[in-house]
């Protein structure tokens, strides 16, 4: 009897072969920021546009960098970017949570699918920004801290892709083998915890990738009306202001702001790669 | 007595005024330690009469019993293992974990778990593949781990729903001799489905010819080749004339629907 393997090897770049591959990857990422780098410095030049509408990357970079009575610029914004993550991961898993059993109730009582889907959509199509003071406002006067609401909108932002996406994960079982669960007289936990959930995960885990980013969007949000104290959107607003005096630092504090939600998505993204190490590599 | 029975059996989907008739008036009797092929065209109800059997669906009128029991009870019972089309491995399992989860289900002792899939693997010779996930794995080899799943619990009864039709020729040849070797090995009742004439005069004792529209049985062939059935047995005039004789009867259902 042979007993063959069909194991797929990736297919690799030719580069690869001279270099090892976490070199040429990193390659790949200098050119691309080369290319941008080039783009900006020259669509600047060519439209001649104000520095308080596009600043050099010299000036971002400067104000990144820049000495403060409390510290370097940069140490002041991972601070706040610090504060805005914890706000974003707290929302983050309450909305994961959230989402989650959502999809759950939506998926073994089709009532409450019915009832509440719409609203579930609906509660989506509100735009966050005009909500965002309200329950900033609201949740404050009801003496919650000051992380409760900035969380609540990154929470209300994360648990909509969750049900969606795991709810699809639930529900698309193989006919079969929810039948070869039947077949062994499975109850329904266990043909839950056993089939669906494990089918389910792939799903989750792109909607844990949108929410990543979504959630931090969220918590920065919920920081911009006026009265916050802490957090990256604070700074965000404060750069606004001073935009015209100082165009580098409203840039600098975009570039903090975006490096979070890449650092978060490439967390969940790595946790992915661990849990979800049972799929075929493409 | 017999192992699985079934009496007037009809099965008919949908409504009164947009019905289809799947089986009607079938009757069946299956002896212990056989291996009977149920064979026909596609819409012969063969399918489904095997997911009555299994419980899976619901008849119409008529009665089955498996091991002396409703199909139901049976089920409940976990008398018998199935085996479908498609392997049906759970992805985010091993091979182990996918012959496990029979014996995880019906809540076995965890010491009998190792035992018994090593046995398993070993019979159906996946032991150094026990670790692969289903997509490392040739279909062959996927549909060989889906037989041991199905024996882990060692059911007295194994369903077979068309397992070998998704492979090529050569390695359907191959596993048909090994589910002989399994057959011989654990003396289960088998019954299995095909559309494949060749296959089943091969594999069984008797041949259930079944007809479509409505689905019913045709004829039921005695297969008098001698066990251990061989390579060489698929060589013997003995063998072509029994396929001969099946394909009569389809032939003759056949003209008699023109």
């Amino acid at each position: 009897m042979t007993r063959s393997i069909a194991r797929v090897e990736p297919i690799r770049p030719t580069a690869s072969r001279t270099l090892p591959r976490w070199l040429a990857r990193l390659l790949v990422y200098l050119v691309f920021l080369l290319a941008v780098v080039i783009l900006w410095e020259a669509s600047k030049a060519i439209f001649a546009i104000p520095d308080y509408k596009l600043p050099h990357l010299a000036q971002i970079g400067e104000a990144f960098f820049r000495p403060t009575p409390k510290g370097p610029t940069w140490l002041i914004l991972l601070t706040d970017a610090a504060y805005t993550m914890l706000e974003a991961v707290t929302g983050f898993v309450v909305g994961g949570i959230t989402g989650f059993l959502f999809a759950v109730l939506f998926v073994h009582a089709p009532v409450t699918r019915r009832g509440l889907l719409p609203f579930v959509i609906a509660s989506q199509t509100v735009p966050i920004i005009a909500i965002a003071p309200m329950i900033v406002v609201g949740l404050g006067q009801l003496g919650a801290p000051p992380w409760v609401p900035k969380a609540s909108i990154a929470a209300y932002l994360t648990f909509f892709p969750v049900t969606i996406n795991v709810l699809r994960g639930l529900e698309s079982v193989n006919r079969d083998a929810l039948m070869l669960m039947k077949s062994y007289a499975a109850t329904h936990p266990q043909i839950f915890f056993k089939l669906r959930l494990p089918n389910a995960t792939p799903y989750l885990f792109t909607a844990l990738k949108i929410a990543a980013t979504a959630s931090v969007i969220g918590a920065i949000i919920g920081e911009l009306p006026v009265g916050s104290k802490h957090g990256i959107g604070v700074q965000i607003v404060i750069g606004s202001q001073y935009n015209t005096f100082n165009p580098g630092f409203l840039w600098a504090t975009i570039v903090m702001a975006s490096l979070m939600g890449i650092v978060f998505y490439a967390v969940v993204a790595l946790a992915e790669k661990r849990i979800v190490k049972w799929k075929r590599e493409t | 007595m017999p192992i699985i029975t079934v009496d007037n059996l009809s099965k008919i989907y949908g409504q009164a005024n947009a019905s289809t008739v799947a089986l009607t008036d079938v009757s069946l009797s299956i002896e212990k330690g056989e291996l009977v092929s149920l064979v026909g065209p596609s819409g012969c109800g063969k399918s489904t009469l095997l997911r009555l059997i299994a419980d899976l669906e619901t008849p119409s009128t008529g009665a089955i019993t498996v091991n002396a029991k409703t199909p139901h009870q049976a089920r409940l019972a976990r008398d018998y293992g199935f085996v479908f089309q498609a392997p049906t491995l759970y992805d985010w399992r091993t091979v182990v974990r996918n012959v496990e989860l029979p014996l995880e289900i019906m809540g076995r002792p965890k010491h009998e778990w190792r035992e018994r899939v090593d046995k398993m693997l070993g019979m159906v010779g996946l032991r150094e593949f026990h670790d692969h996930y289903p997509w490392q794995l040739s279909g062959g080899m996927q549909q060989r781990a889906s037989i041991a799943r199905a024996l882990s619990f060692d059911p007295t009864i194994l369903l077979m729903d068309e397992p070998f039709g998704a492979l090529d020729e050569f390695t359907r040849e191959r596993m048909n001799l090994e589910l002989l070797e399994i057959w011989d090995q654990t003396h289960k009742t088998i019954l299995f489905v095909t559309h494949s004439i060749a296959e089943s005069v091969f594999l069984s004792s008797r041949v259930v010819v079944m007809t479509p529209r409505p689905g019913r049985i045709a004829s039921v062939v005695e297969v008098d080749l001698p066990y251990p059935r061989t390579f060489e047995t698929r060589e013997s005039s003995r063998f072509f004339e029994l396929i001969t004789v099946v394909r009569e009867t389809l032939k003759e259902e056949f003209i008699r629907h023109e």
